[in-house]
């Protein structure tokens, strides 16, 4: 299958659209500068900020006055806009798009703004729920109709290409016809005080790959493409000039925020990238690196381009020197920037470079009237999250080659085995005692029960983790120890808010104590991905390796990527688990803007790692049949999805033991689920788990381990039943459950057997 | 200067998080890095914040304190003669 981009937006320091971003580059004129619109004491650092203010953008969105918007999703719908229209793709047509956008500061700009009103009164509560990155990614979408699915990625700077990896995986699969991907981030004071504090900010323009280069310049901005098969172009009567024909996801599982002197995750990515689309390295024309400008990444990229491509290098350049790095956008900026290179055969300089003594030569000056055919674009982010993306130019169909792509079949969905499932939860850790004898709380906010780390983790490594590292580790030894997998082939994360105790060290220390003398230890934990990075290299596991960071979809997003891979790739474990921790200060602004603290609800803290494989090694706990995400479903769509999932699978209510739902015991849950749940699924029994595990975003992930167990042990706890059964149920052989998950946008299903 | 070092210690251990380690544990002249008490680049971050925040002291240059953080007696050494606070 060719996929061909039939769309573009962008928005960065060098102007609002494709046309301008041509301009600039052709005339090799840079966006960075002096600081104007980030309210920082930081001006010694030159940025790459988008050259209007957030009332500008408001403005040409038309977006009324006084409504809570970010910067990063205001940046974001100027770039998806643009992308929509040259894809001619209307209101009407998005519930047949999926959208994919990948961010990491999320809302933090409003965030680090009213932080300190935010803990003390009650002026700026509608910037609360602006906060997490999922929210930021259904604003950007909101704008502009109903998409099917929303889902956010979070691997720090290479968020955007990974969510175009998705956004490809999605077609691929047949899971959606259209997608658009890409990303969006601002420049924060918080990101900015973080890259300063670990010393790799610049203080005069970047000068990537040049040996006196001593940092980056912060960039920000937004860009989106349009994905969709050649033949769904064609059907609909649209053309492409690009496709993305092959793609790279590595784990450099070296450090979590530097990168290997080999750069053995950039080489396994670009590698992958270039086979993936049947090529070999000498057919690629162009190389657009990640090139931050700091000494550690230009060194390592050099050496992995030096693996890859031995004396003869392409041309390659980082456009970073004109955007400044836009971090979680950077994947999508690039990739666009490299289709206006490609269209308009040029090759965009890398600014600034003249001492080529210890990287490899970058193209210095524009070149032009040079044919691209191939161009490969990096992205590589903290964690060592690397990513490639390999572009191609679309060729006549008589001259086409056939891309290995094609190979692919359209495997999903088939079972796909849970091997083991652990927890560290409000119920004892690592234990199924829950199911005779569950701990019962009257509390409204519980901490989860730490177990012992010391048998996981030795004191010189635990040192430096916060609480939900520790748990995000411990479980997921745990749970990879109990499969008898030692080393998965891909990890992939769910996390809500991230590590939340050292993000709020670090904002906290920002709002009050001011811009100096911040501990770079606080910040490195920050970023959602560090969970997924840590464990992989914690188990020097090299494969895929992403993060998704969208609220209480977070789990789902990540467990239905890893089920897209194993039904359709050469992987067959996953090491899948999702992650959320709760501060007290955290807990009040969420009950202020009514997400807990609701009448009937516990909010709680949960840990859940599962190890899944394509094939069940005679021990599974349960089997993963199918599973389907809605965002903001008319009633009859969601009616229609449970009746097609149950279809499809061979099934009727008879043969479901039970509806896991997400019911919290507030009134507000019972109207998301138990008022619909007889039109949707007739007379099959309701069960619930957070009334003994709490609510928070990583919740999801205990329905799946609570299911996991049920099914394993071929029982269901009275204490499930959100109706009081006399007494325990049991599951027969052939009967499965439902998880149901709703959090008022986001619906999920997902399908699970005994085996 | 046994008493600075003694305070150097114990602040070493608070900002590294160094559970289960004493000042008595740490030799002033062994090697921080590496060998030693095995800390790395990020730690090196962490005590030029606290060089700065409780001493005084600017370290601009990550490579300068290659030499400064080479032992606990170093930094002792190198912060009487160049504090500010």
């Amino acid at each position: 299958m060719r996929l061909w981009i039939t769309g573009s937006g962008i928005v960065s320091a060098l102007g609002v659209g494709r046309e301008a971003t041509l301009r600039s580059l052709l005339e090799s004129r840079s966006g960075i500068g002096t600081v104007r619109f980030l309210q920082t004491e930081h001006t010694e650092f030159p940025v790459g900020e988008v050259p209007m203010s957030d009332e500008q953008m408001e403005h040409l969105l038309g977006i009324a006055q006084g409504t809570p918007t970010t910067r990063t999703s205001l940046m974001g719908m100027l770039a998806l806009g643009e992308a929509l229209e040259q894809a001619q793709l209307t209101r009407d047509d998005l519930r047949k798009v999926a959208f994919v956008s990948g961010t990491t500061v999320g809302g933090m700009d409003r965030t680090e703004q009213y932080w300190l009103d935010l803990l003390e009164n009650d002026k700026h509560n509608e910037f609360i729920s602006t906060h997490d990155c999922g929210a930021c990614t259904e604003m950007i979408a909101d704008h502009f109709g109903a998409f099917a699915s929303v889902t956010t990625l979070s691997t720090a700077c290479s968020s955007a290409a990974n969510a175009i990896i998705y956004g490809a995986r999605l077609i691929e699969n047949g899971v959606a016809d259209i997608v658009v991907a890409g990303g969006a981030e601002c420049i924060t004071k918080f990101h900015l005080n973080g890259f300063n504090s670990l010393r790799i900010l610049d203080t005069t323009p970047c000068r990537p790959f040049d040996a006196t280069r001593t940092g980056l310049n912060l960039g920000e901005g937004a860009a989106f493409v349009v994905l969709e098969s050649e033949a769904h172009a064609l059907s609909r009567g649209v053309k492409a000039t690009i496709s993305l024909d092959g793609y790279g996801n590595a784990c450099d599982a070296f450090h979590q925020t530097a990168s290997s002197s080999d750069g053995e995750g950039a080489f396994r990515a670009m590698t992958e990238a270039i086979r993936n689309a049947g090529l070999t390295p000498s057919d690629i024309s162009y190389i657009n690196a990640h090139g931050t400008g700091t000494p550690n990444n230009d060194s390592s990229e050099s050496a992995a381009m030096q693996r890859v491509f031995g004396s003869h290098i392409p041309p390659l350049s980082s456009t970073k020197s004109f955007t400044g790095h836009t971090t979680s956008a950077s994947g999508s900026i690039e990739t666009v920037i490299c289709l206006l290179a490609m269209n308009n055969s040029f090759i965009p300089p890398n600014l600034n470079f003249n001492d080529s003594s210890d990287c490899v030569a970058p193209v210095a000056k524009l070149v032009e009237g040079v044919e691209l055919n191939h161009v490969l674009c990096n992205s590589f982010g903290f964690g060592g999250n690397d990513s490639s993306l390999l572009l191609s130019k679309v060729k006549p169909a008589s001259e086409s080659r056939q891309a290995s792509v094609s190979a692919r079949t359209n495997a999903f969905p088939r079972p796909i085995y849970v091997l083991s499932a652990q927890h560290i939860s409000a119920q004892q850790p690592f234990s199924r005692d829950w199911m005779q004898n569950p701990v019962r709380y009257a509390e409204p906010f519980v901490r989860s029960i730490e177990p012992d780390y010391k048998p996981f983790i030795p004191p010189m490594e635990s040192r430096r983790m916060g609480r939900l590292l520790k748990r995000a580790l411990a479980v997921s030894k745990s749970a990879l120890a109990e499969s008898g997998v030692e080393n998965p082939d891909i990890i992939v994360t769910g996390t809500g808010l991230g590590c939340l105790e050292n993000t709020q060290l670090f904002l906290d220390a920002l709002c009050r104590e001011g811009e100096y003398l911040l501990k770079p230890t606080h910040f490195m934990q920050s970023t959602h991905n560090t969970i997924g990075s840590l464990i992989a290299i914690n188990m020097g596991c090299h494969g895929y390796n992403a993060t998704y960071a969208h609220g209480s979809i977070s789990f789902e997003s990540a467990l239905h990527d890893a089920m897209l891979q194993l039904c359709n790739t050469y992987h067959t474990t996953a090491l899948v688990g999702s992650h959320d921790e709760m501060t007290p200060s955290y807990y009040n602004l969420l009950c202020k803007s009514g997400f807990l603290g609701n009448p009937g609800e516990m909010a709680s803290e949960c840990s859940v790692s599962v190890v899944l494989g394509e094939n069940s090694r005679g021990n599974a706990l349960c089997a993963i049949k199918d599973m389907v995400m809605l965002y903001q479903p008319s009633s009859n769509q969601l009616k229609q999805a449970v009746e097609s999932l149950f279809s499809r699978n061979g099934l009727t209510s008879h043969d479901i033991a039970g509806i896991l739902s997400g019911f919290n015991g507030s009134e507000g849950s019972r109207k998301d689920y138990c008022d619909h749940c007889g039109e949707l699924f007739g007379d099959i029994p309701m069960l619930h788990y957070k009334h003994l595990f709490g609510e928070c975003y990583s919740a999801s992930a205990l329905s799946m381990y609570v299911a996991a167990c049920c099914l394993a042990e071929r029982t269901i706890p009275q204490a499930l039943y959100v109706t009081p059964s006399a007494e325990p149920v049991s599951i027969s052989e052939h009967q499965a459950l439902v998880l149901y998950n709703n959090d008022g946008k986001n619906h999920s299903l997902t399908l699970l057997t005994a085996v | 200067m046994e008493e600075l070092i003694l305070k150097l210690k114990n602040e070493i251990i608070e900002v590294l998080n160094l559970e289960d380690i004493k000042p008595e544990d740490i030799d002033a002249n062994a090697p921080l890095f590496g060998e030693g008490l095995g800390l790395d680049s990020i730690d090196a971050l962490e005590l030029i914040v606290l060089m700065e925040k409780t001493y005084g002291i600017k370290i601009k240059d990550p490579n300068e304190g290659k030499d400064i953080f080479k032992s606990v007696a170093a930094m002792a050494d190198y912060i009487s003669k160049h504090r500010t606070k």
